[in-house]
């Protein structure tokens, strides 16, 4: 049977037809409490519910493909976020947008959509850089903190590493940094599969280093703004392709 | 009442954050200012975490059918996992509903669906944390009414304390008649509780357990239970749905975001069994049998697909194999579902080759593991439990499933049934051994390269309503033995073995056949501690014998006594249809080893057919 499963889902699986929308979507409210696997599953649910054309990868335990640009940890909201999602056929990104808008659970939205080349290196590789909007109280003054600190010194915090604690130097990793109130902060990152900053990772270094109090950090709010990809001269742009000028 | 607002750092440091958020999709929410339309306020509560009581076919009935009523919202609530319920303690946060946040206390009605015994204090902690009075006597006009539903509540003697009314059998009639009187009878409900749950026993169905005096023996059996005011019933009649394919199934349910137990559709084929094992309380209480039928199935179940874009499909019912119309069913399914990547799971197959044929073709994953349960490890035990399974067939259907390219099978045993001695344990073990010859004697090339058994032992627990209600369970002494005995047998490098925990099975017991003298004893047990008793890291049985020490009480006089054929049984104002008489003819042939045949082959006259529903119409 699992041999005429796969069969039956490669018959509408014609190379040329194949297509590969890229959506970019929000997360807010109850869904960012979702682990990245939870998040995943909500996806195809909605997705089945909203009846795309979706491929299914083969082998026995066929599953709508999807990739994702980098995971969510839990508790983060997201207004920038990216999946990519493989269509047996092609069809118009914006129908697509509006038909599984329709299927997301509440929270969940997608905002945009553009069709990217099937030989196009995975989302996840490309990922370079994320920025994050971080909202805790009296978390910009702790900010200047670190930043008044040494050039030279690094900003050594522990993190778990394959059930391990390490220390590693998260000052590198920091792009860019700047408030826009006492408590509003921004914060662009390396992102992606090389090297990546997670947000709390960086409210830690605030505690440790920058005296910021842990129950603030612990009850920031974290919205990632915006996920970046190499634009081909040295800087950054969205991952989403712009609709064609020619 | 305002809504519960949980701090972030809250959420941010528990387990599974999402337990506790709801907005997942199918949840209901209802407007509470459109013209004052919604005027009952439901909290449906499942005393166990999120993951588990999701998994519940009656939750996702219940809300469905509670929500399609214009003046109802059944909100939903679980018990909190401990790290968050200490947060919700240390900072007064009440216990919440998942739709609208709204505090437990500030509902109408506050309902249990009870499915296992262990669970009880977890109903004292929910009603606690929602800051509801435990005792239903404590509770006021403006507290919400307590009740409950369920397979437990069958004997719901030793939680009588703390529920204003239980329902006893099937809740889709019974509910929204109760729901109607309320509605009708608001402002009385709120003046004079107590002559509301005098209206609402008029209800049949409805137990309120206040209105019963129970006095004891001497020796603490019970003397008898009687109404404590004129015009009440003397006995309790069960409720059920005499045509299960003209009540309503939830074709779009609630779709959880995070992963819990039984992540799936469920299609239910039939309520009852008509089996007779003499040791399962689901296959009396349920009785009659009563089939949907399978182009209802078929309907539903593509419909439910297409509503919550789930991927697997489970049938549920007490024994699949029993349903009369299944090759019709599953080739109607697979036809259906196959093209949309949906894989079928079927528990309770008897195992022959129609059921491996079956299961192959169902499922993506090509080897899901087979399950198969003898229950006893002798013929003669088998025929005591009335289970119609012999060693022949086991092996027949074990040769099939090598040969089908099974590694082996998961052989599920109960330990310490009535009459039991060393040899039928043993015989456990010599199934399994023989097993292991029929895999040694297929040529290499039919059969798969490892051999891989498990065997599973539960230990029996005797159940009200059952031909066992009489029975003595074996001491703890007896139990180990047995399990440590079993341990040396199967040691063998194919062979897994796996067994239960005594003292579980053993508070199992106590409660499962308990009177209202240990509704002090489960609330003492709570004050000093025991939560989430079905969860291993949890359960602590001192706790609990400390606490029937303190009301002087002794365990064994629940568990290890032998009950006489005329004692009033705490449960004996409940009537299920089945009588006690051929419950006790069932006890008697059970000693003799005599089996019974099931339903479809001669009907035993059990007293199910007194509902005129189902398998008994027509005969």
């Amino acid at each position: 049977m699992a041999d005429e499963l796969s069969v039956l889902a490669d018959k509408g699986r014609e190379p040329e037809k194949i297509t590969i929308i890229r959506m970019c979507f929000a997360r807010s409210g109850p869904p960012i409490w979702l682990a990245h696997l939870d998040l995943m599953r909500t996806f195809e649910r909605s997705i089945r519910r909203a009846a795309l054309p979706i491929a299914y990868t083969r082998g026995f335990n066929p599953r709508p493909q999807l990739s994702f640009a980098l995971p969510l940890g839990v508790g983060l909201a997201t207004e920038d976020d990216y999946v990519d999602l493989t269509m047996l056929e092609p069809i118009d990104p914006r129908s697509a947008v509006d038909r599984l808008n329709l299927f997301l659970p509440p929270g969940l939205k997608v905002l945009t959509a553009g069709v990217v080349s099937a030989k196009d290196p995975s989302l996840m590789s490309l990922i370079q850089a994320a920025e994050y909007l971080l909202e805790g109280h009296g978390i910009s003054t702790a900010a200047k903190r670190i930043a008044g600190l040494p050039q030279d010194r690094p900003w050594l915090v522990e993190k778990k590493q394959k059930g391990n604690m390490v220390t590693v130097d998260i000052r590198p990793l920091l792009m860019d940094m700047h408030d826009e109130s006492p408590d509003r902060l921004f914060i662009q990152v390396k992102a992606g599969s090389k090297s990546n900053l997670r947000p709390k990772l960086f409210l830690e270094a605030l505690v440790r280093l920058g005296d910021f109090d842990p129950l603030a950090a612990a009850d920031t709010e974290i919205t990632r703004t915006k996920l970046l990809i190499a634009d081909g001269f040295g800087g950054l742009k969205s991952p989403l392709p712009r609709p064609s000028a020619f | 009442m305002a809504a519960v607002n949980v701090p972030r750092y809250v959420l941010q440091s528990v387990v599974k954050p999402a337990r506790y958020v709801g907005g997942e999709w199918g949840s209901v929410h209802k407007d509470l200012s459109a013209d004052n339309q919604v005027r009952t306020r439901f909290a449906f509560c499942f005393p166990d975490t999120y993951e588990v009581g999701m998994s519940n076919l009656a939750l996702q009935i219940l809300y469905d059918l509670l929500n399609k009523r214009q003046d109802t919202w059944c909100e939903r609530c679980f018990m909190p996992w401990t790290d968050m319920a200490e947060q919700m303690r240390r900072l007064g946060l009440p216990l919440y509903s998942l739709e609208s946040y709204t505090p437990l206390r500030a509902f109408d009605f506050v309902g249990f669906t009870l499915q296992y015994e262990l669970a009880y204090t977890n109903v004292l902690s929910m009603l606690d944390l929602g800051g509801i009075p435990l005792l239903s006597a404590d509770r006021k006009g403006d507290d919400p009414l307590v009740i409950a539903g369920g397979p437990v509540t069958y004997n719901i003697e030793p939680m009588a304390d703390f529920f204003d009314l239980v329902i006893i059998g099937e809740g889709e009639e019974v509910l929204p008649e109760l729901l109607d009187l309320y509605d009708a009878n608001r402002s009385l409900a709120s003046r004079n509780r107590r002559e509301f749950l005098r209206l609402a026993t008029r209800i049949e169905g409805v137990y309120v357990p206040a209105f019963y005096h129970v006095s004891y023996h001497p020796d603490g059996t019970v003397a008898a239970i009687q109404p404590s005011e004129p015009g009440l019933p003397a006995r309790i009649r069960k409720r059920i749905i005499r045509d299960l394919d003209r009540v309503d199934f939830p074709l779009a349910g609630i779709v959880p975001s995070t992963e819990i137990i039984h992540d799936r559709i469920f299609l239910e084929l039939f309520r009852g069994c008509p089996r007779g094992c003499r040791f399962c309380q689901a296959g009396m209480i349920y009785r009659p049998v009563r089939e949907k039928s399978a182009d209802l199935l078929i309907d539903q179940a593509l419909a439910i697909e297409r509503s919550t874009g789930y991927d697997e499909l489970g049938l549920l019912s007490l024994s699949t194999s029993d349903y009369s119309e299944l090759a019709k069913l599953t080739d109607g399914l697979l036809c259906n579902l196959a093209p949309r990547q949906i894989s079928l799971s079927l528990p309770s197959l008897r195992l022959d080759s129609f059921s491996l044929e079956l299961m192959e073709k169902a499922s993506k994953t090509r080897k899901s593991g087979l399950t198969f349960a003898p229950e006893a490890g002798t013929q003669r035990l088998r025929d005591v439990i009335n289970k119609n399974i012999t060693e022949d067939d086991l092996l027949a259907a074990m040769r099939l499933a090598f040969l089908g390219g099974w590694k082996g099978a998961k052989l599920y045993f109960m330990l310490g049934l009535p009459t039991e001695t060393m040899d039928d344990v043993e015989g456990i073990a010599d199934l399994t051994r023989k097993i292991e010859a029929l895999y040694n004697e297929l040529p290499k090339s039919q059969r798969p390269r490892r051999l891989e058994m498990t065997v599973s032992t539960a230990l029996f627990v005797p159940k009200p309503f059952t031909p066992f209600q009489w029975a003595a369970q074996a001491t703890p002494q007896q139990l180990d033995e047995r399990v440590r005995r079993l341990r040396t047998l199967l040691r063998s490098r194919s062979v897994k073995y796996q067994w239960h925990d005594t003292d579980t099975s053993r508070l199992e017991a106590i409660l499962a056949r308990g009177d209202r003298r240990l509704g002090p004893v489960i609330l003492d047990a709570w004050r000093r501690g025991a939560q989430f008793d079905a969860w291993q890291e949890h359960f602590q049985m001192r706790i609990w014998l400390d606490a029937l020490q303190a009301a002087g009480l002794d365990p064994d006089f629940y568990t290890v006594r032998e009950r006489s054929e005329d004692e009033v049984f705490p449960w004996s104002h409940i009537d299920i249809g089945v009588s006690r008489p051929y419950l006790l003819s069932e006890y008697r042939r059970a000693q003799l080893a005599q089996t019974t045949p099931q339903c479809r082959d001669a009907c035993s006259f059990c007293g199910a057919e007194s509902f005129e529903g189902g398998i008994c119409i027509g005969r």
